[in-house]
C-alpha cells in the first residue's frame, strides 16, 4: 500500500455514491459542451482571423459570430465546471487535493489565467472591430489561457491517478512547482480533449449556420466549413484515441481489451460511434441540405461514452485505493429533495429568461 | 498530516487571504449592486430620465465585467486556494455541506444567466421583462449569500453540529443571523461604493447627464453611509454572539492573539473612514471626484481586510472550530495521537530522511508549516533566534499554553528532539544580537521568553505578581518558574540575556508606566 494515499475521511457523504457519480457525469457533460464550444470555437476563430484571402465574407461572419459568443461560453464553461469539480471532490477529494498541492503554483495559476482569458474574450467581443490587427492578440490570449487551463487540468487529473509518483515529487521540491510532464498519458489525453473540442465546435458552427436565414450561399459555406473541421479533426482524433489507449497503464489497458465487460463495451461503442460520426458528417458534407440532427445526437452520445470511459480508466488506476462503495453514507433526504426542486426551478428560470431574450427582435 | 503541505514562501495563509478579500469585496458588490441596478432603472423609467437610464446602462456594463469575470472567477479561486492550503478542512466541508454547495450552485447559474440576459436585454427586452430579469438576478445573488453565510459561519461556530452532525444545526449556528446582517449591510455599502466609483469616473457630458450623475452619487453615498452604520451595529451583535459561542473570545480579544487588538482597531478605522468619506458625496454630489472614489475604495478594502482577518484569527487553531485543527488533525484524534506519537500521524515522511534534523523537517512541515512560514508571514526563524536547542525542546510541549492559539504538540521525547534539532539548525541566529539601547534590549528579552505567554497588563498579566519585587526576588523567581506553574518552561537564558530580562522585569515591578506599552 502506498503510504501517501490519504486515509478516507470519517464524515459520511450525504447520499449514496452512485448518485454523486451520476451528477458528476451529467454536469461534466454540460461543462464539456460549453468547454468544447469555447476552446474549439476559439481555435476556429483564430484560424479565421489568421486566414488571409479565401472567402472573406465567410471568415468575417465566423469572426463576428464566434467573438460575440465567446464570453457567454466562458460563463457557461465556468459555471458548469464548478459542479463536476464539487462532485469529483466529494468522491475523490483526497487524490485530487494531493495532486493539486504537488502542482500548487501551476494549479493556482488557473485562477489568474481564467481572469485574463475571460477579459480578453470580452475585449474581443466588445471592442474587437476597433482593435484592428490587435484583435488577433485579444482572441489569441483568450484561447491561449483556456488551453493552458485545460492543460493544467489534464496534468492534475492524470497526476491524481498515480500516487506512486507523489512522494518522489514532493520531497524533490515541496514548493508545488511540478507538472506531470513525464506521464505517458498526459499528451494523448490532453490532445484527445482539445481536438475533440475543435471537432465539436465545428459541428456547432454548422448548427449555428442554420440560423443564418438570409443568405443561402453563406449558410452553405458555413456548414461546409464546420463539417470540414469536424471531419478532418475527427480523423486525427481517432488515431490520438488509439495512442491514448496504448498509453494507459498495462493493467488498465487490459480492462479495455476484454478484462472488464464494462470497459471493453464502452471502448467498442466509442470506436463504432466514431465511425458513425465520420459517416454522418460526410453525408451532410456532400449534401448540405441534409439534417444535422443525427450527427448532433451521435456526437452527444459519443461525448457521454468518452466521459464514462475516462471514469472507467480512473477506476482502473485507483483500484484498491479508492473504493466508492466503502464511503460511509448518511443520506440527507430533505436536502436532496430541496436541491432537486431548486435545480428544476433554476433550469426553468434560465430557460424562461433565455427564450425571452432570443425571441425578442434584435433592435 | 494526511496531505502534503504546500511550502509557499510568503505563507499559504497570505495567499488565501489575498484571494478571499478580493473575492469577498466584489461578491458583496455583486449582491447589493443588483438591487441598485433594478431600483435605479425603475426610477429612471418612472421619471422618463433618459440620461439616468444611460448612466444605469453603462453602470450595468461595468457591473457585468466586474462581477461576472472577477467576482465569479475569484470565487472559484477561493475553492482552488482552500484546497491547496487546507485540504482536510475542504474535504470535511464538502462531505458535510455538499448539498448546500449544490443548492448554492443552482443560484449561481441563475445569477450568471440573469446577469447576461439583463445586459444583452437592454435593447431587446421590454421594460417589464428586463426589470423582472434584474429582480431574478438580485434574488438569486442574495440567496447565494444566504447559503454561503451558513457554511462560512459554520466553520467558526459550528455550535450543536459538534454533537449531532446535523446539516441544519450547523447551518443555523450561533453566529448565522448576526453574520447575515453584517453581510447584508456590507452588500448595501458595496453597492453604494460601486455607484460612487462609476459615477466619479464616467464622463460627465451635458447638463442632464451631470444631473443624473448627481442623483446617483447622492444615493450611492447614502447607501454607503447607511450600510456602514448598519455594519457597525451588526458588528456589536456579532461580537456578543461570538462571545457566547467561543468561550475564550474575551481572552483572545484581550491580547491572547498578539496582533488581534490591532487588527480590530484597523477594522474600525476602516469603517469610520468609509463612513466619513461617504459624507462628502452626500453633501456635495456635484463636487464628487475620482480621488475621493479611490480613497473610499481603499478604506472599504481596509474594512474588509480587517473583518476577514479577525474571522480567520478567531478560528485559530482550528479550521472548523472545535472539530478540526489547522494541521488537519481532528480534535477527537488527540487521545490517539497522544498515545501513538506524531510520527504515526505524519503521512508525508521522506523515506530518505536519516538525521534527526531531516526527520524533524518532515515533522515541522506537517505540524508547524500549516500556520508558519520560514521567513514570510508568521515566520518561524526569527522566533527561534533566542532559543537554544534545549530550550526549544522544552517549549514544544507547551505550545498550547502560549498566547498564540496553537494546537498542542504531541511528540514523544525522540520526536521532540528531532523537531528541536531541525528548528535549532534553522533558526535565524543573526537576530539573536541585543540592541545597544537597554530599554529595547530588555523588551526583546521579554518578548522572546515571557511575552510568548504573558502580557504585563492584559492577558495572563504579570505586573500584579511582579509588583514590589526586588531584583533578587526576580532572580529567584526566574530560577523557579516551573514551580510557579507547570505550564512554564524553566528559564535558560545566558547571562547577557538574563541581565536584560531582569532589567525589564525590575522596571515592570517598579510599575514604571513607560515600560508598560504591552
Ligand atoms: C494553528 C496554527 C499554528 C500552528 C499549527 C503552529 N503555530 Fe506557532 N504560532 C501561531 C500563531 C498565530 C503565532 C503568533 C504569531 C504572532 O506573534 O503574531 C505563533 C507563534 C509561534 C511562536 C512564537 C511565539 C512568540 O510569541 O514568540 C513559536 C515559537 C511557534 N509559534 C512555534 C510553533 C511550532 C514549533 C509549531 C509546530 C509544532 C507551531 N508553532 C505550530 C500559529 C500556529
Ligand atoms: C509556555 C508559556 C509560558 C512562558 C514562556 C512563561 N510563562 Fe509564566 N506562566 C504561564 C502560565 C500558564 C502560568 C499560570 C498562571 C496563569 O494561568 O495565569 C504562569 C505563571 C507565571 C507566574 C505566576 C503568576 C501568578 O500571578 O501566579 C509568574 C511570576 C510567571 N509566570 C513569570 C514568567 C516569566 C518571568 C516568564 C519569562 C521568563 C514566564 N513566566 C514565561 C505560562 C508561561
Amino acid at each position: 500500500m502506498n503510504p501517501f494515499v490519504p486515509s478516507p475521511d470519517v464524515l459520511p457523504i450525504p447520499a449514496p455514491a452512485p448518485l454523486f457519480e451520476a451528477l458528476l457525469h451529467l454536469t461534466f457533460l454540460v461543462h464539456l459542451l460549453f468547454m468544447n464550444a469555447l476552446l474549439g470555437g476559439g481555435v476556429i476563430l483564430l484560424a479565421s482571423l489568421s486566414t488571409r484571402g479565401g472567402d472573406r465574407e465567410l471568415h468575417e461572419t465566423i469572426v463576428e459570430r464566434i467573438s460575440k459568443l465567446l464570453p457567454t461560453l466562458f460563463a457557461g464553461t465556468v459555471t458548469f465546471g464548478v459542479a463536476p469539480l464539487l462532485f469529483l471532490q466529494t468522491l475523490y477529494g483526497g487524490f485530487f487535493y494531493t495532486s493539486s498541492i504537488l502542482m500548487g503554483w501551476p494549479w493556482f495559476a488557473t485562477v489568474p489565467l481564467l481572469i485574463v482569458g475571460y477579459y480578453a474574450a470580452y475585449l474581443n467581443a466588445f471592442r474587437g472591430r476597433r482593435l484592428g490587427g490587435g484583435r488577433r492578440w485579444a482572441a489569441g490570449v483568450a484561447v491561449g489561457c483556456v488551453a493552458l487551463v485545460g492543460f493544467a487540468f489534464s496534468n492534475n487529473t492524470t497526476l491524481m491517478l498515480t500516487p506512486e509518483k507523489w512522494g518522489r515529487l514532493y520531497f524533490a521540491s515541496p514548493g508545488g512547482l511540478h507538472l506531470n510532464l513525464g506521464e505517458a498519458l498526459l499528451w494523448p489525453r490532453f490532445l484527445h480533449m482539445a481536438l475533440g473540442a475543435v471537432a465539436v465546435a465545428g459541428l456547432l458552427l454548422a448548427l449555428l449556420a442554420r440560423r443564418e436565414r438570409a443568405d443561402a450561399r453563406l449558410r452553405e459555406a458555413l456548414v461546409r466549413r464546420g463539417l470540414d473541421t469536424f471531419l478532418a479533426v475527427t480523423v486525427v482524433n481517432v488515431m490520438v484515441g488509439f495512442w491514448y489507449l496504448l498509453a494507459l497503464r498495462e493493467d488498465v489497458r487490459r480492462l479495455f481489451m476484454g478484462g472488464s465487460g464494462h470497459a471493453t463495451g464502452l471502448l467498442g461503442l466509442g470506436v463504432a460511434l466514431s465511425l458513425v460520426l465520420l459517416l454522418l458528417a460526410w453525408r451532410v458534407r456532400t449534401v448540405p441540405a441534409r439534417s444535422l440532427k443525427p450527427l448532433a445526437w451521435a456526437t452527444l452520445l459519443t461525448l457521454a461514452v468518452m466521459i464514462l470511459m475516462r471514469d472507467a480508466a480512473r477506476a482502473g488506476y485507483l483500484a484498491g485505493m479508492a473504493n466508492l462503495q466503502e464511503i460511509p453514507v448518511r443520506t440527507q433526504a430533505l436536502n436532496l429533495a430541496i436541491f432537486a426542486v431548486l435545480l428544476l426551478g433554476g433550469i426553468a428560470t434560465v430557460v424562461w429568461m433565455v427564450r425571452k431574450l432570443l425571441a425578442a427582435p434584435s433592435r | 498530516m494526511n496531505y502534503p503541505v504546500w511550502e509557499v514562501p510568503m505563507g499559504g495563509g497570505v495567499l488565501m487571504a489575498l484571494v478571499s478579500v478580493l473575492h469577498v469585496f466584489v461578491a458583496h458588490l455583486a449582491v447589493g449592486g443588483g438591487l441598485w441596478l433594478v431600483l435605479a432603472e425603475r426610477a429612471a423609467r418612472r421619471r422618463g430620465d433618459a440620461a439616468l437610464l444611460a448612466l444605469v446602462k453603462s453602470q450595468s456594463r461595468a457591473f457585468l465585467l466586474l462581477t461576472l469575470v472577477f467576482g465569479a472567477i475569484t470565487g472559484v479561486g477561493i475553492w482552488t486556494t482552500a484546497a491547496l492550503i487546507s485540504p482536510q478542512a475542504l474535504v470535511a466541508l464538502i462531505r458535510a455541506y455538499v448539498w448546500g454547495w449544490a443548492m448554492e450552485w443552482v443560484f449561481f447559474i441563475v445569477e450568471i444567466a440573469a446577469a447576461l440576459v439583463y445586459w444583452y436585454g437592454w435593447e431587446r427586452l421590454d421594460e417589464r421583462t428586463h426589470r423582472t430579469v434584474g429582480w431574478i438576478y438580485f434574488v438569486a445573488a442574495y440567496v447565494s449569500l444566504v447559503i454561503i453565510n451558513g457554511i462560512v459561519t459554520f466553520m467558526l461556530t459550528p455550535g450543536g453540529w459538534l454533537e449531532n452532525r446535523e446539516f441544519w444545526t450547523g447551518f443555523f449556528n450561533p453566529t448565522y443571523w448576526p453574520s447575515l446582517a453584517l453581510r447584508s449591510a456590507a452588500a448595501a455599502a458595496q453597492a453604494g461604493l460601486f455607484v460612487l466609483v462609476t459615477a466619479a469616473f464616467l464622463k460627465r457630458g451635458d447638463a442632464r447627464a451631470a444631473d443624473a450623475a448627481a442623483w446617483a452619487t447622492r444615493r450611492g453615498a447614502l447607501w454607503v453611509a447607511a450600510g456602514v452604520a448598519a455594519f457597525a451595529a451588526a458588528l456589536l451583535w456579532y461580537r456578543s454572539a461570538l462571545t457566547g459561542a467561543i468561550p475564550d473570545w474575551a481572552d483572545l480579544a484581550a491580547g491572547a492573539i498578539p496582533v488581534l487588538p490591532r487588527v480590530v482597531t484597523v477594522m474600525w478605522a476602516g469603517a469610520a473612514a468609509t463612513f466619513l468619506l461617504a459624507l462628502w458625496p452626500l453633501a456635495a454630489p456635484r463636487r464628487w471626484h475620482p480621488a475621493g472614489a479611490v480613497l473610499l475604495t481603499a478604506s472599504a478594502l481596509v474594512l474588509f481586510f480587517g473583518g476577514e482577518w479577525v474571522r480567520e484569527a478567531a478560528r485559530k487553531p482550528y479550521t472548523i472550530h472545535g472539530y478540526l485543527y489547522s494541521t488537519g488533525l481532528r480534535v477527537d484524534q488527540e487521545p490517539e495521537i497522544a498515545a501513538a506519537g506524531v510520527t504515526a500521524f505524519t503521512r508525508w515522511r521522506d523515506p530518505a530522511a536519516a538525521t534527526p534534523a531531516e526527520r524533524g523537517r518532515d515533522l515541522y512541515r506537517a505540524w508547524c508549516l500549516p500556520c508558519h512560514t520560514h521567513d514570510g508571514y508568521n515566520a518561524m526563524r526569527p522566533f527561534l533566534a533566542h532559543r537554544t536547542e534545549a530550550e526549544i525542546a522544552d517549549f514544544l510541549p507547551r505550545l498550547q499554553h502560549m498566547r498564540a492559539r496553537m494546537p498542542a504538540w504531541h511528540g514523544d521525547a525522540a520526536e521532540t528532539a528531532d523537531l528541536a534539532a531541525f528548528l535549532a539548525a534553522d533558526a535565524d541566529r543573526g537576530l539573536a544580537v541585543f540592541p545597544a539601547d537597554p530599554g529595547a534590549a530588555g523588551r526583546l528579552a521579554w518578548d522572546a521568553h515571557c511575552g510568548t505567554c504573558h502580557t504585563l497588563d492584559d492577558y495572563r498579566a504579570l505586573r500584579p505578581s511582579l509588583a514590589g519585587s526586588s531584583r533578587e526576588d526576580l532572580e529567584a523567581m526566574l530560577d523557579a518558574l516551573p514551580d510557579l506553574a507547570a505550564e512554564m518552561p524553566a528559564y535558560g537564558g545566558d547571562p547577557v540575556e538574563r541581565g536584560h530580562l531582569l532589567d525589564f522585569l525590575t522596571g515592570a515591578a517598579g510599575a514604571d508606566p513607560d515600560r508598560s506599552a504591552e
